[in-house]
């Protein structure tokens, strides 16, 4: 019983939370709620949107908001793994110094560690980064650093394409969300950002959202969450079969235009994947006040845990704009439950 | 004595025939009766003309109407040499009440030899027509005795007809085929979905819970045309507006469903079976447009 109201306080928390990040940067809520969620099924995050649409200002409203040890670090085309393990310079006696970088500097109490232009870093950036998030822990100076609270936030944008690295798929994989950021739609919300002058300082605004000092504690609520809200057979049954539709869409009878759908994929979701998928499903029905996961919760988060593990033959590839979302539409449209 | 020799011989030689323009000239006609109306009647002349004459083909009846009731349907000549041979092929069209004597009207064939012309002439060639019909109409036998024409013989139709329905049913099912691909199927189906569900319904009790609101999604998916949700049910109003009406026991419906199916210690009472039930029919009467 003593659970149950701990994760309501919880839920009011992160609710109000929410509320709060919505009134920092607005016009967003959808994109708001898949971080709330991720946050809190302690899971990594990548934002793709065009320029100067909020990414950035939403990811640190939300470590701002957060708590817990802040670290950011800009990819470059010339960002060695080194670089956020150490840095070297000269004191002020001349002597050369070694200091941690941004992964160590906080040691374990690291808690949110934001990634700007991830894919402007090289694939050896990447893939330090892979253990990182993973793991939760790499190897510096002959011994292992752990980093039990890390959350990545990442983000790149979607329109320049040059000197950029594609992200791995691997790299991909471990982020339990790929959230896109579009510009806010209503009128309203436009005409705010024109000429509200809060919203044009964006350190003031982020200096705004109040510490809530819940991160630390992330781990604990996040393992009670998955431990108590329930998924019954008949859900395992659906999360099944929209697993088996992500590798063998046309036999849902899913049919995209102008795709011969047997060649579509060259990969599905990965049991990585789907395990995400079913820890932001739980922290939804969590969220709504449930103590057992619907199919609703499923599909609410299954485009954004699944649209970047699904990888497309090469051949209709450059179509993958179009043809993914239509894809991820098609499944929920197939597949039924009961 | 010698003197008279060549004397008679001198006569003998001025006496020989005296050259005419035509040697041989013959008209040769069939039997001059025996015919009925639309007969035909072939005449050919031979004419064999003296060196240096020939026939002039202009001076030669031309093919069609001589006259009211004679036609020229054919003129063919030959030559060989200096003999011609012409044919004629004429066609008579007179009904005669009785038997009556005509007459193909003669003409002169033109020979010339340098800028002379002479004339041969054909004579006109009389005949004997008779009718085709008796001229007493005998009403005593057997009443009437003239009778209409027997109606022409009807061509053999049956290729035609088994053609005929070859192409008809290939083109229903063609029209079968383009029903299938417009999807007009589905939509028959579609009305009949909640009766079929319905009937499967008829038949559980509370114990088949599981079985019976199966049914009934199976009836809405099939309705919605892919599955539908409880977060979907806007959707599926703006598609199917009419069963707004019944909003309340469709929300009903799935709130139930997702206890039934997605969280524990659900209690199933024969009331929930019974709500199910009406919750069709209406959807039922719906589909029927009676509501």
């Amino acid at each position: 019983m003593n659970t149950d109201i701990q994760l309501t306080d919880w839920r009011e928390q992160a609710l109000q939370f929410e509320r709060q990040i919505n009134q920092t940067v607005i016009g967003l809520q959808p994109a708001v709620r898949h971080i709330i969620l991720a946050v809190f099924a302690r899971g990594h995050v990548l934002l793709e949107g065009n320029v100067g649409v909020g990414k950035t200002t939403l990811l640190r409203a939300v470590a701002q908001g957060l708590g817990g040890d802040y670290q950011r670090i800009e990819g470059t085309i010339d960002l060695m793994p080194a670089d956020l393990i150490y840095y070297t310079y000269l004191n002020d006696q001349g002597r050369p110094c070694v200091d941690p970088g941004p992964l160590l500097k906080h040691g374990d109490t690291l808690a949110t560690f934001f990634f700007n232009e991830i894919n402007r870093a090289r694939p050896q950036v990447h893939a330090l980064l892979l253990r990182a998030m993973a793991e939760r822990s790499i190897n510096a100076f002959n011994r292992d650093y752990h980093f039990p609270h890390i959350q990545v936030f990442a983000d790149r944008n979607r329109v320049e394409k040059e000197e950029t690295f594609e992200l791995p798929a691997a790299a991909k994989d471990r982020f339990m969300m790929e959230i896109n950021i579009d510009m806010p739609r209503g009128d309203t919300e436009l005409d705010e950002l024109m000429f509200n002058p809060r919203f044009h300082d964006t350190d003031r605004l982020i200096t705004g959202v109040a510490n809530s000092g819940i991160y630390y504690r992330l781990n604990e609520l996040a393992q009670t969450v998955q431990q108590r809200i329930q998924t019954s057979p008949k859900l395992h049954a659906y999360a099944l079969s929209l697993w088996k539709a992500t590798h063998q869409p046309h036999q849902y009878g899913v049919q995209l235009t102008d795709v011969e759908m047997p060649q579509l994929l060259m990969a599905g979701a990965s049991p990585r994947g789907m395990s995400y998928l079913i820890r932001a499903a739980k922290t939804r029905a969590w969220l709504e006040h449930r103590d057992h996961v619907l199919p609703e919760d499923l599909q609410a988060v299954f485009p954004v845990c699944m649209t970047h593990r699904l990888f497309l033959n090469p051949m209709v590839a450059y179509r993958k704009e179009q043809l993914l979302p239509e894809l991820i539409e098609g499944i929920l449209n197939q597949v039924a439950a009961p | 004595m010698r003197i008279l020799l060549i004397m008679a011989l001198s006569l003998l030689g001025c006496s020989g025939q005296i050259d005419e323009p035509v040697s041989y000239f013959k008209v040769e006609t069939p039997r001059p009766f025996g015919y009925v109306n639309g007969d035909e009647i072939p005449q050919h002349i031979v004419i064999e003309t003296r060196s240096g004459i020939s026939l002039q083909p202009g001076s030669l009846p031309v093919k069609g109407q001589i006259n009211r009731w004679l036609n020229l349907n054919q003129v063919t000549v030959k030559q060989s040499g200096q003999r011609y041979e012409i044919d004629f092929l004429y066609q008579v069209f007179y009904a005669p009440l009785e038997v009556k004597s005509l007459t193909l009207p003669g003409f002169t064939v033109q020979l010339s030899q340098g800028e002379k012309s002479i004339g041969q002439n054909v004579p006109a060639w009389t005949f004997t027509l008779s009718p085709l019909r008796e001229l007493m109409v005998r009403q005593s036998e057997q009443g009437e005795y003239m009778r209409p024409d027997s109606p022409p013989p009807l061509l053999t139709d049956t290729q035609a007809l088994y053609g005929l329905a070859a192409s008809l049913s290939v083109a229903v099912l063609i029209a079968v085929y383009l029903g299938y691909l417009y999807g007009c199927y589905p939509n028959m189906l579609r009305r009949t979905v909640f009766k079929r569900a319905l009937r499967k319904l008829a038949g559980l009790s509370k114990a088949d819970m599981e079985q019976a609101l199966t049914v009934v999604h199976h009836a809405l998916n099939s309705l919605n045309g892919q599955p539908l949700f409880l977060n979907r049910l806007g959707e599926f109003y703006r598609r199917n507006p009419q069963y707004l009406q019944i909003n309340a026991q469709l929300l009903w419906f799935f709130n139930y469903s997702n206890r039934y199916f997605f969280s524990d210690g659900m209690i199933v009472v024969a009331q929930d079976l019974q709500q199910l039930k009406n919750l069709c029919e209406q959807c039922r009467k719906i589909e029927r447009g009676s509501r």
